[in-house]
Formats: structure tokens, sequence, C-alpha cells
């Protein structure tokens, strides 16, 4: 039993509106940020027009808080946790309302004057460029392709000191609006859309969405869908690690390496074709199972045929490829800490976090990854190694128990609670990604999907502090950054 | 230690044996440069890309080249739905990049948008800005249909 934190307790002070999570008034939310006491880990910050939220880690358990908002203003949570900065804004451009007594400038996280419409989600949204806060970012030229970013990012080098213009750079080019379009919608319509989140996040986010709807509705799953779902995730995770290894690899010339995890990846999407699945596990997850005609058990004993010898090879080729990647882009212990950075960043940071470790029915014996320190690429490159290697030793432990235990209960559903709603997460490859909905007659009428990257993004600054610009592609495929679920 | 020198050598071989040689007759052409642009997306159809060029295709063997400035690109691949905020970079690219060049919509959003059509955020995809005349289709597609796709374009046939 975990003795609760001060904040813990200030939180559970307020209005109980569902499973961990709790309603505070103005004073009690303003006093969240103002506390001496040690501070709970902040995973998100997200606001809309009514009510601002803040999801915590107490232990390896979430409490979310929330507040109402009173004339489309609230009191900023990033004067205590920076990594709300990014829900700050996007809240301001989603929705017009605004963070008080906050330090950042309240530059536009999303518009940046390029749509048509102003705060397209707020009841009464305005004509184009009536944003009201700092809508341009930096006049500097952004260095948005061949960044090391597979996806859409802007980087501002900084030309005197070297490393970043953190503060100019851009991660919300590539909105395109998910939260709008799947308010309303039924569950299973939501699926397929969170199902093309991010592509680090193929089986993860939908995953973490169906998890999110078994509390809201008050289900449970049965064993073998839960190992079925585990099975996917473990996949994923390998294919994603081989990707993001290959990334490095390519952007340090070791072109023998990066053959190697290719052709390993490729293999892999072969055995899950092979077996029902598709290549890269789109549309697998289904709300209550998943897609119909896949051979799961079969396709983990391929799996571990197939990648058996391939992993064994390439770790010695990771070995020995290892030294270039030696002191490059650290990211410190206590900032890894201090924003909750998840996935094989944080624990080759001293943060060991991992969300699997909590999970009903995980085989516990399996996971013996237990991270490093150094925080540098050479660590990044090695966990995701080691984790792969734990993938296979999990999916074996599975294999062994298939579909036995018990039934994976979501957070409870409290009876007399006030609304329908649901949190859930997935340990996805790149990290914690967690899901927040609210249903209302059936419909989504509120979500918020936290991407494991956001706390990236606001460390960059510190991680790339004054590197030379020619090691920065490096640098971000290292960390395996895409910004796909932070833009949303 | 010894176990551990065959296995490395034996990684190095692999990748000799796996080498992927040009096509018969298509060794003469003056490789096609190729630039890519991310709009807005998932990203899948951005990794596809990242994977083709990762070592296991014949990217370079069939006459293609990555270049890393639209100033030296021929062809323009651009995968996502067009985002508003990425709409002027796509034009700034274009603009950039010298005469004879070619625009290729890799995957189903940067077609139309794909899930993320509509909205206040994205203008769908490509095919509602111009006349797309190379496409590959797929969400996302592999990397051998849109290696297989190129080498197509290359021989003048369209998709
Ligand atoms: S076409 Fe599909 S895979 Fe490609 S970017 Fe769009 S949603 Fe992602």
């Amino acid at each position: 039993m975990i003795p609760l934190s001060s904040m813990g307790r200030l939180v559970r002070g307020g209005e109980r509106l569902s499973y961990g999570h709790y309603a505070v008034d103005a004073s009690q939310w303003q006093a969240l940020w103002h506390m001496s006491a040690v501070a709970l880990p902040m995973l998100s910050f997200w606001a809309d027009e009514l009510r601002a939220y803040g999801l915590f880690l107490e232990g390896d358990q979430p409490l979310l808080v929330s507040t109402a908002i009173d004339d489309k203003r609230y009191v900023g949570p990033s004067q205590r946790y920076p990594v709300a900065e990014w829900g700050e804004r996007v809240a301001f451009d989603l929705y017009g309302v605004e963070a008080m007594d906050v330090p950042g400038d309240g530059r536009s996280a999303l518009d940046g004057g390029a749509w048509d419409i102003t705060w397209p989600l707020a009841q009464r949204p305005g004509p184009g460029g009536s944003h009201g806060g700092a809508l341009k970012a930096s006049k500097a030229p952004f260095w948005v392709d061949g960044n090391g970013v597979s996806g859409v990012f802007g980087l501002v080098p900084d030309g005197q000191q070297g490393g970043i213009c953190a503060e100019q750079c851009e991660a919300g080019l590539g909105h395109r609006g998910v939260i709008a379009q799947l308010l309303g919608r039924t569950p299973d319509e939501a699926m397929g859309l969170v199902s093309r989140m991010s592509a680090g996040g193929y089986v993860a986010y939908p995953l973490a969405l169906a998890r999110a709807f078994m509390q809201a509705e008050g289900r449970s799953i049965e064993p073998a869908i839960r190992d079925g779902w585990m099975v996917l995730l473990e996949i994923e995770r390998i294919s994603v690690h081989l990707h993001d290894v290959m990334l490095t690899a390519c952007a340090m010339d070791a072109g023998v390496l990066a053959a190697h995890c290719t052709h390993a990846r490729e293999a892999l999407a072969r055995v899950c074709v092979d077996h029902g699945a598709t290549r890269r596990l789109t549309d697998m997850i289904r709300k209550e199972g998943y897609r119909r005609g896949v051979e799961i058990v079969p396709l983990a004993q391929a799996v571990l045929r197939e990648m058996k010898p391939r992993l064994s090879k390439l770790a010695l080729l990771v070995d020995v490829y290892a030294p270039r990647l030696a002191g490059l882009a650290v990211l410190p212990v206590d900032l890894a800490r201090g924003l909750a950075i998840g996935g094989p960043l944080g624990r080759s940071s001293g943060r060991s976090l991992d969300l699997r470790r909590a999970e009903n029915g995980m085989r516990l014996d399996a996971l013996r990854a237990t991270g490093a320190s150094e925080g540098d690429a050479r660590a990044r490159q090695a966990v995701r190694m080691t984790e792969m290697f734990d993938s296979l030793r999990l999916l074996e432990r599975i294999l062994s128990s298939f579909g036995l235990g018990d039934a994976d209960e979501a957070y409870p559903a409290i009876p007399q609670a006030i609304h329908q709603e649901g949190l859930g997460a997935a340990e996805a490859a790149r990290g914690d990604v967690w899901v927040w909905v609210r249903l209302k007659e059936g419909r989504i009428d509120a979500v918020h999907m936290r991407d494991p990257a956001v706390p990236v993004v606001a460390a960059l600054g510190r991680i790339m502090m004054d590197m030379d610009v020619t090691m920065m592609p490096l640098a971000l495929r290292s960390l395996g950054l895409s910004t796909a679920g932070v833009a949303q | 230690m010894k176990s551990r020198t065959v296995s490395l050598i034996n990684a190095f071989l692999d990748v000799r044996r796996w080498r992927a040689h040009a096509p018969a007759g298509g060794g003469h052409h003056l490789p096609i440069s190729l630039y890519f642009l991310e709009t807005g997306s998932c990203e899948g159809c951005a990794m596809e890309l990242e994977t083709l060029c990762g070592g296991a295709y014949a990217l370079e063997q069939n006459g293609f080249r990555r270049v890393l400035q639209p100033e030296d690109a021929d062809w323009l691949l651009v995968t996502g739905a067009v985002s508003r905020r990425c709409a002027e970079r796509l034009d700034h690219v274009w603009r950039a990049m010298p005469a004879g060049k070619s625009l290729i919509a890799i995957g189903r959003c940067a077609v139309d948008g794909g899930p993320f059509a509509g909205g206040y955020a994205t203008l769908g995809g490509l095919a509602g800005l111009t006349r797309v005349q190379r496409s590959v289709p797929g969400c996302p597609p592999e990397p051998a249909a849109i290696l297989a796709a190129l080498v197509a374009f290359r021989e003048g046939k369209a998709a």
C-alpha cells in the first residue's frame, strides 16, 4: 500500500466523479500548484471549455483531478509542471480557454494563424485570425525536413550557443483535428480513427482506448482476449524498436546494423500477414477483442521462431556500434523523472516505470529489463535491445498459460458515478499512452489522449543543449521522436 | 569469444548476401533524386519511406537516391494529409525544386486526406489541391509496393 501523498490527499478532498477522478474547487486547484510538499509526477494536462484536468501518477496508479473553468480562465499548472505547458497552449487554440499565472508567452501550439476558424471546438468559434495569443512562432527558417524526425517537426537550431531554441520549435505543424472528429462518435466508430493516431502505437493507442471504454461501460475482458492484446502489443514493441534502432543506425552510417534491423522488421511483418494480421498491426484491436481471423497463438509461436536468431545477431551488432553513441543526447535522470518521461527513454535515464508491471495477468518474471541511468543514445539503444528480448520471453510465458487466470478488470466503475467515464493505458514501445474518455448516451462526449512524446518535446532544450547542428539528426533519431501523437 | 567473432562475421556476410542487385537493363539511368515531405498524419507512410532507405530494399540499385534538399530533388514524395500549417511548406518545397519535377502521393492520406480529411485542420489530400498523376495506394503502402511503383513511374507508367 502506497502512503497517500499530501497532494493525493488534497485531490481526494474533492468530489469523487469516478474511480480515481476527483473534482476540486478553484482554491483547491490553485493550492495544488503551490504546495511545498514533494509533488506527484504529472502525466498530462488538458482542458476544454468547461473543465481543466490534471492526470498524475501516484505510485503506479493514476489520479485525475479536474476543476470547473470560469469565464474561460483557469490557473495554469505549468507554473509548477513545465510538461503542462503544451496542454495549456492546445486548450487555448482549440477552445479559447486561457491559463493564468503561467510563465509561457501564450504562443499558439496548433493554429499558428493558418486556420480559417479560431477556437474551432468552442461553443462560439471565431473567424480565422482572431486567436488573440502570440500566433506566429519564430521568423527563423524552420528546419522541418531531414532533421531526423520522420514526421513534421519544426526545429530551430541556435546559431550562437549551439543546441536548439526550444521555445521556438514547432511540434504542432501536423495537427489534423482528431479530437474534433472523435466527439460524437460511438466507441466502435472511434476505434478506427484512433488506430491511426501514431504509427508507433497502432496497437497501443486503440488498446488504451478499449481499456478506457471497459471502465466507462463497466465491463471486464476474458483472459484469452487480455492475452491476445498482450501478444499484439509485444509484437508491436519489437517492430517499433527495430525501426528506431534502424533509424539510429542509418544516422550513424552503420549500414550493416540498419540492414539487419530492416530485414528483421520486414520478416516480422510477413509473419503477421501469414497469420491473419496486418503487416504493421493496423486495425487489429477492437473494442472488445481483436480482429477476426487472427491466429494469435500460432502468430506468437512464429514470431518467436523468426525473431530469436535474428535478435541474437542484432545484439552483437548493436554492441559493435555502441561506442559511437556514447555521451550523445543525454536525458538527465532528474528531467526524466520530473517530466514523467517513459518508455525506453525513461528507462535508460533512471526512471524504471513500466505500466505492464501493474497489468492484470502480466507474467512479471518475463520483464527483466531494469534499464540504465546513463541516459545517452548508447543506453537507449541497449535498452531497446534488452526490451526486445524481454518481449520474446513474455510471449513464451503467455503461450505457456494462454487464456488462464482472472478476467481483465478495468479500473472499477463506481455505482453512483456522476459521469460514464473511463481511463485506459498501454505501455507502448515509445512510452505510456493514456486515454481518458467520457460517454454520453453511448457517444463520446469528451476525450483526451496523452502521447509519450509530449514530455520528450518539453525536454529537448536540455537534451540538445550545446549540441552541434550536424549531430541533431542522429540525436533525434536516437530519441525515437515522433510528433504524430503530439500534434493529433 | 570465438563464437562471438564467428557470429559477427556471419552478420556482415548476411548483408553481402542480401544485397539486392540492379535489375537487368536498369543500371543505365541517371539516378532520380527523391525528396520526402510529411504533411500531417500518423507517420506510418513516412516510416515506410524510411524503411525503403534502411538497406533491405534495392532503392539505389534501381536508380533512386534520397536527397535532403528540395533544390537537389527530381521527385517529391508526399506522405500525410495536408495540414493547413504544412500547406505553405509544401508550396515552398515544390517551388524550390528544379524544372522537370514530379509530384507523387504516397499513401491514402496524401491522395485524399484519408481518415483526416475534412474539418478545420487539414485541406485533405493532394487530389483536392492539384492534379495528382502519380500515387501509391495503401494505408500504409508496403515499401516493396512503393519501390515497384517508383520503377513503374520512371518507365512512364502512371498509377
Ligand atoms: S495513409 Fe494511413 S498509414 Fe499513411 S499516413 Fe495516412 S493514416 Fe497513416
